[in-house]
């Protein structure tokens, strides 16, 4: 059975490297065709002239034709080469190995509080239909999708740091006169946990509370409303009116019977919804100055600095696969009729 | 919560179990944290690519040579480009035929890793200035320095610079953010045969003589400087007042405010303008507005193109802006107008820039234009960069519907900062507006960077034989008198052309703890950490 999966799983994973090799030739090709000159815009000095533009650009390998330019690069990144951000003066695979993990870790969490909410949420929905607690429910739901993440993102900030001073300044994973974990994950929760420094650990997830609690009030709605769609499918149907005339327990027959049933949509946008955070969360990252990849990626787009833009996409294509192969093995687990394949 | 209290609370103790100080720890107070928007993404400025955060970090690990000093401008300090005072150089002497500057360095200057400064090592940057393909080289060029035999080693502690004419930039290009002072004994280590001045190995480290020593450096997160307990390159020979620096990047503005209001930032130079107002009335906080006297925003047309090579055109415009609406809308009336001079053709002194006789006159603006053979208008474009949205987006509104008044049509572009650099370095944009520094403000400097030549920062593509001349006359005018007079024709042939439209100099908003005291306006635009204290 677990031979089989694993066969199961290389195989996807093999199938998805045309559509990771695709990733990278589409974007490559799109930063060029993008308007803005990359030799320009970072020789911005008083003194730049044509001179230095041009020395820039043929430092940076942008004076060679188009193809030539994607065969070096292709060549590049099999031997795990990114080339090097402009935008901060380091090579792009120590930016990323660095800012991965904090923006895993920030949506990781966020995603934990999310699903923390909206499955009790969409299910109290589900189970009083057209009542109150169905309306509520509703309600905190459009309110969470309505206010874009920045603003409950500054909102949040002001309330309970600026007023209320309960939170740690919004700045980064740590405060910024404390020392960071020993280097080990990358997640600090996890590497101060493993030090044993529990101080330490309160310090870095007091920091991460409110970044996370914003990015889940933004997919709270996705999440309750499938859990609620799926849970009012599933408690009409024959086998839960029979266990019903059986006599079970309630609580038997909605956790045991309908929610592991009512699970397989959710889990499917669970998926979709941590992809699209990992991308999406760039407000996030900007407003708690959260070291991560996406404003790392959206300053680069900025400036046309190639290399992290496109190192990016890889990495979040990755991660799509990634995600779309562990939720298909989730599947298998929740419903054994679902084969991976 | 109670780790929090601890830290605001006991603003001296030298707290943090297991943290990063050490054990002779630096108090809250004697630690300055400046928080900013964006990134140092090199420790060497030279090099192409290198952020203006890149320039303030730079010059308080590094020396130079020389250092400009500094002034007061009203309540405020501004670094003062006419006195220039030895940095490494204990003491300089010019010959008097102002082409040798003999330079004696301090005897008791070391570089960081405690080896003495020798004239071996100035020599060694000032050659890797002249040489290395870097952007010191270009900009060096504009003191006449320029080979490597103008640098001669005297013996240990002194070098001479000579130059083929009396350059009047050549001091003053030692005392800029590239004429950094480098360990060569250090660098020389790194350096390889594909890179004999170590560029590479100099982008991720240093060979500083500096106020500060970097401790930590994230690009992008933050930066810990130290102080260096060693340093005589103070004015008066003064250690720098804080013992540790925390530059930290926070991208969003709003959050910037938030922390220098609650007090647990002490430094923010590029917050928003409308965040201003409420930080002037706050407790903990106070606004050190500066003029930017080295700078000036400006509307461009482009003198190449039609119909703005028509200099009728160029005059109506510049009669049409509606100059104190934008005043107000655009920068909240915090700075100095470049409009509105009360002079006609000459101008009154040799200092620039200074207030253009432009106003507002409609009427006579739709008359020049009807002379230019435009009595119904054009249609044209207005284009300003996405960086600077704030300022220059309702300044677009209140142009476009001023020009609209006499006929012309403007449709307005706002253009990611990468394209807009692009277009205005290809000379593609028609009409624009765009802000400028210039770190040398002499007026002779300031017509020949941005008024001569087919290069980037001649933003109007102005093209004048007469403008030329001038400025290469001026360059090498030792003569006080003769060096004003061309000045002021600089300036007469600048407002009789109009190029381009003055609108004003900006302020520099610093904004600090209250206890913070001693803010500079350098030239660079960068907090200079060195001159700060905590009162």
């Amino acid at each position: 059975m677990l031979a089989g999966i694993l066969r199961r799983v290389a195989r996807r994973l093999l199938a998805s490297i045309p559509a990771l090799f695709g990733v990278v030739v589409v974007t490559f090709v799109l930063m060029r065709v993008l308007p803005g000159d990359p030799a320009v815009f970072f020789s911005s000095g008083p003194s730049a002239g044509k001179e230095e533009i041009e020395e820039l650009r043929r430092s940076m390998g942008l004076d060679k034709p188009i193809p030539v330019q994607l065969v070096r690069y292709l060549g590049e990144v099999a031997t795990g080469n990114l080339g090097r951000s402009m935008t901060t003066g380091q090579p792009v695979v120590l930016d990323m190995t660095r800012r991965l993990p904090a923006s895993l870790e920030l949506t990781c969490t966020a995603l934990f509080i999310a699903l923390m909410f909206s499955v009790p949420l969409g299910v109290a929905a589900a189970l009083r239909p057209g009542t109150p607690v169905d309306h509520i429910v509703r309600m905190l739901c459009t309110l969470g999708v309505c206010v874009p993440t920045f603003v409950s993102g500054l909102l949040l900030i002001y309330a309970f740091y600026y007023l209320l001073g309960w939170a740690p300044d919004p700045t980064g994973r740590i405060d910024i006169f404390a020392a960071a974990p020993p280097d080990i994950t990358g997640f600090f929760l996890i590497d101060f946990a493993l030090k044993g420094d529990w101080e330490g650990w309160w310090a870095a997830f007091s920091q991460l509370l409110l970044p996370a609690c914003t990015m889940a009030l933004f997919v709270l709605a996705p999440l309750a409303r499938m859990t609620r769609a799926s849970m009012l499918a599933v408690l009409g149907s024959d086998f839960i009116r029979t266990a019903h005339a059986m006599g079970l327990s309630r609580i038997r027959i909605i956790v045991a019977y309908a929610l592991r049933n009512a699970l397989l949509p959710v889990l499917t946008i669970t998926g979709i919804v941590f992809s699209t955070m990992l991308g999406a969360n760039v407000l996030v990252e900007k407003v708690f100055s959260w070291p991560g990849v996406a404003s790392y990626a959206l300053d680069a787009l900025l400036a046309s600095d190639y290399a992290p833009v496109q190192a990016f996409v890889l990495l979040m294509a990755m991660i799509f696969v990634l995600v779309n192969v562990t939720i298909d093995v989730l599947y298998g687990i929740a419903d054994p009729r679902v084969s991976v394949s | 919560m109670k780790r929090r209290v601890l830290l605001q609370g006991a603003a001296g103790a030298a707290f943090l179990a297991g943290g990063t100080w050490p054990a002779s720890a630096q108090t809250r107070a004697e630690t300055l944290r400046y928080v900013t928007g964006a990134t140092i993404n090199t420790l060497d400025t030279t090099m192409p690519g290198a952020t203006r955060e890149a320039f303030g970090l730079s010059m308080n690990v590094y020396d130079r040579l020389f250092s400009f000093g500094r002034k007061k401008v009203g309540e405020n300090w501004a670094f003062d480009p006419d006195t220039i005072r030895g940095e490494l150089a204990k003491s300089y002497s010019i010959s008097p035929d102002s082409k040798v500057i003999t330079i004696t360095l301090r005897p008791d200057a070391t570089w960081h890793d405690g080896s003495p400064v020798t004239a071996e090592d100035v020599k060694w940057s000032l050659d890797r200035h002249v040489t290395a393909k870097s952007l010191a080289a270009p900009q060096f060029t504009t003191g006449s320095l320029t080979k490597a035999d103008q640098f001669k080693i005297v013996d240990p502690q002194t070098v001479t610079v000579t130059l083929d004419k009396p350059d009047r930039l050549a001091l003053a290009n030692l005392c800029v953010c590239y004429a950094i002072m480098i360990n060569s004994k250090l660098a020389k280590k790194h350096a390889t045969a594909d890179d004999p001045w170590a560029t590479e190995w100099m982008k991720t480290n240093t060979a500083a003589s500096g106020a500060y020593i970097i401790e930590s450096h994230k690009p992008g997160e933050s930066t810990v400087l130290r102080r260096n307990e060693k340093w005589v390159g103070g004015a008066g020979g003064a250690l720098p007042s804080f013992k540790r620096i925390i530059i930290q990047t926070v991208p969003e503005p709003a959050t910037r405010a938030n922390l220098i209001e609650r007090g647990d930032a002490d430094l923010a130079i590029d917050l928003a303008a409308s965040d201003l107002p409420t930080i002037e009335k706050s407790a903990k906080s106070k606004v050190v507005s500066i003029p930017q006297t080295n700078g000036f925003t400006h509307v461009s047309m482009n003198t190449q193109m039609a119909p703005f090579d028509n200099l009728k055109v160029r005059q109506a415009v510049a009669m049409a802006l509606p100059y104190e609406d934008m005043f107000k809308a655009a920068i909240f009336g915090r700075g100095t107008k470049l409009y509105g001079g009360t002079w006609a053709t000459v101008p009154p002194d040799a200092s620039f820039p200074q207030a253009i006789p432009n106003k507002t006159d409609l009427a006579k603006a739709k008359a020049l234009l009807a002379e230019a053979g435009h009595p119904n208008g054009f249609s044209t474009t207005f284009a300003f960069t996405a960086g600077q949205t704030a300022t220059a987006e309702p300044m677009a509104a209140l142009i476009k519907e001023s020009l609209g008044k006499i006929g012309i049509q403007v449709e307005i572009q706002k253009k990611p900062d990468a394209e807009f650099n692009t277009l205005e370095s290809e000379k593609k944009m028609p009409f624009f507006t765009d802000g400028a520094t210039a770190w040398l403000p002499y007026t002779y400097y300031f017509f020949y960077l941005y008024f001569t030549r087919d290069q980037r920062w001649n933003f109007a593509s102005f093209k004048s034989k007469k403008m030329e001349d001038l400025t290469l006359e001026a360059r090498y005018q030792t003569d006080k008198a003769k060096y004003e007079e061309g000045c002021k024709q600089m300036i007469e042939l600048f407002n009789a052309e109009t190029p381009l439209i003055m609108l004003w100099q900006p302020n520099h908003d610093a904004v600090m703890a209250k206890s913070v005291d001693g803010y500079t306006y350098q030239f660079y635009r960068q907090a200079d950490f060195r001159d700060l204290k905590r009162v």
